[in-house]
């Protein structure tokens, strides 16, 4: 029996659609109590498991609900109903570079970035010369940040979460940003992660990427879970139904 | 409880996020900090001319220190009061004003109104530090004893403002309007504290009007409601008399400080995990 490092036990997420919405103090008073709203079920009763060391995908159509369960396990929403359970610490990656403070310089928002990750001063004091080695921005390190080119923005965002070296990393589709070398860098980095027994959980619409990083993929549709299992497999399936359509 | 244990654990990016907002405010500025002093100054400037020059409001004489000057007794209350007006007035907007960070990383949403707190904090040390010093100048010299206590209170009314804001910035997710209500009502709150005026003139109003509308009820009584008139006859009664504030007073300030914090706290605890879908 492998060790898991999340567990995903019949997760639902509902979301209000307002039609009408209070979300002013005079529409308030005017009609009273009374929002209307239809409610909407981005996840319908997911389970799932990650074992420890593998990478794991998720894909599906736009809307299909990957992203909400993404952000569930990131931590940024909440499921309505159902668990999920983690074994180790957990850091996310949904948009690199956010929480950058672009007046200052790269080094402060090494700090920065890093402690909103999770990191410790010392910690990042530790990592700091592989921070700045795998970013490639040396030069610029002592430039406030809205300086930097977007390639520069990104790879410096990436480096520092890359570095958190959290026990289950939460990726969203940030490897398509950056040149074929960064990325190249990039993926040479989650193989390393994973030998070092850290799981990943990514959301990606390169296929070819996906097939490239992931051990077992899981299909996301309408909210529901299709599939799960190799990653070769579920994406040629995954690619039949959608030409299919 | 274990929504305090994560806010502990926080502490490295409360300093961090407290210390970018230091740090970015005056980026690029030539005199940097130094800006922090530019409205307090405005301020001093301005009303001193039309209530001490042109209205000639008398400022009471500090007992027993002896001071008897306008300018340092407004100052006494406006510095206190900027503060808080700043950490409302900010912190309505610190969640809102955050939302692609909430909805893009986890971790304790309450450190953003307390660091926000912290680095308006920062700026507030410095003018009271040359608050101090001006009223060394003027040879209010017992004011060193009571600098310790005065740094106390100064914790006090910054657990206050930042329970106020917190309650604050979770109602202006709901309410967009409230922000526009908050900087309205900051006016009022402004007029309505003696910070222009010393509180024997709403005393001498009060006796002469006697009981609202026919009950006990005095208006120097709803007056003294205020917490910030509390607070500001604190700071005036250290710094401006150099004596200890009434005991009823500092009851009733840490009695404020508690219930805010609580509230912010407790609000904060329950609404935490809904902020990024509600914004």
């Amino acid at each position: 029996m492998t060790e898991l490092a999340v567990e995903v036990r019949d997760v639902w997420k509902k979301f209000r659609l307002y039609h009408e919405r209070n979300q002013s103090l005079k529409s308030a008073f005017m009609r009273g109590r009374t929002s209307r709203h239809e409610d909407f079920w981005a996840l319908q009763g997911i389970s799932l498991d990650v074992e420890k060391g593998t990478t794991h995908g998720l894909i599906g159509r736009n809307g299909s609900g990957k992203s909400t369960l993404l952000k569930c396990l990131a931590k940024i929403y909440w499921p309505t109903r159902g668990e999920i359970s983690y074994n180790g610490t957990l850091a996310s990656l949904l948009e690199v570079g956010s929480g950058f403070h672009l007046e200052l310089s790269g080094r402060e928002n090494i700090y920065l970035n890093g402690s909103i990750l999770g990191m410790s001063r010392k910690a990042i004091d530790k990592k700091f010369d592989e921070i700045v080695d795998f970013s490639g921005i040396e030069r610029f390190l002592d430039q406030p940040v809205k300086n930097y080119s977007s390639g520069m923005y990104v790879r410096l965002g990436f480096s520092i979460a890359i570095n958190v070296e959290p026990d289950i990393l939460v990726v969203d589709e940030v490897l398509s940003v950056g040149d074929a070398e960064f990325q190249e860098k990039s993926i040479k980095k989650f193989a390393e992660f994973k030998e070092q027994g850290r799981t990943i959980i990514v959301v990606s619409h390169s296929m070819a990427l996906m097939d490239e990083l992931c051990d077992r993929i899981t299909w996301i549709d309408g909210g529901q879970l299709k599939e799960t299992g190799s990653s070769s497999a579920v994406i040629a399936r995954y690619l039949k139904d959608q030409r299919s359509l | 409880m274990s929504y305090l244990r994560d806010l502990v654990s926080a502490r490295e990016l409360l300093f961090n996020l407290a210390q970018r907002e230091i740090r970015g405010k005056y980026k690029r500025t030539a005199l940097g900090q130094l800006w922090s002093l530019a409205n307090p100054i405005a301020a001093i400037i301005i009303y001193t001319f039309v209530f001490s020059f042109i209205f000639q409001i008398d400022a009471p004489v500090g007992d027993p220190s002896g001071v008897d000057n306008y300018a340092l007794f407004l100052v006494c209350g406006l510095l206190p009061w900027l503060f808080f007006s700043r950490v409302l007035g900010q912190g309505v907007e610190v969640i809102v004003g955050n939302s692609g960070l909430i909805q893009k990383v986890y971790f304790p949403r309450i450190v953003l109104p307390i660091s926000l707190t912290s680095a308006i904090f920062f700026s507030w040390l410095f003018e009271m530090a040359v608050l101090i010093v001006a009223l060394l100048i003027v040879q209010a010299f017992a004011v060193v004893a009571f600098v310790p206590l005065v740094l106390l209170f100064m914790v006090v009314l910054a657990v206050f403002s930042s329970g106020v804001a917190m309650v604050a910035s979770i109602v202006n997710v709901y309410f967009r309007d409230f922000f526009y209500l908050v900087s309205i009502a900051l006016q009022f709150w402004f007029y309505l504290t003696p910070i222009l005026y010393p509180v024997s003139l709403v005393q001498a109003q009060s006796d002469k009007l006697g009981g609202i509308l026919g009950t006990p009820v005095t208006i120097i009584d709803l007056y003294r409601l205020n917490p910030m008139e509390t607070f500001i006859e604190i700071f005036r009664n250290l710094l401006y008399d150099n004596r200890l504030p009434d005991l009823s007073s500092v009851l009733i300030a840490l009695g404020w400080a508690a219930i805010a914090a609580c509230a912010g706290f407790i609000l904060f605890a329950r609404k935490e995990k809904e902020l990024a879908e509600l914004l």
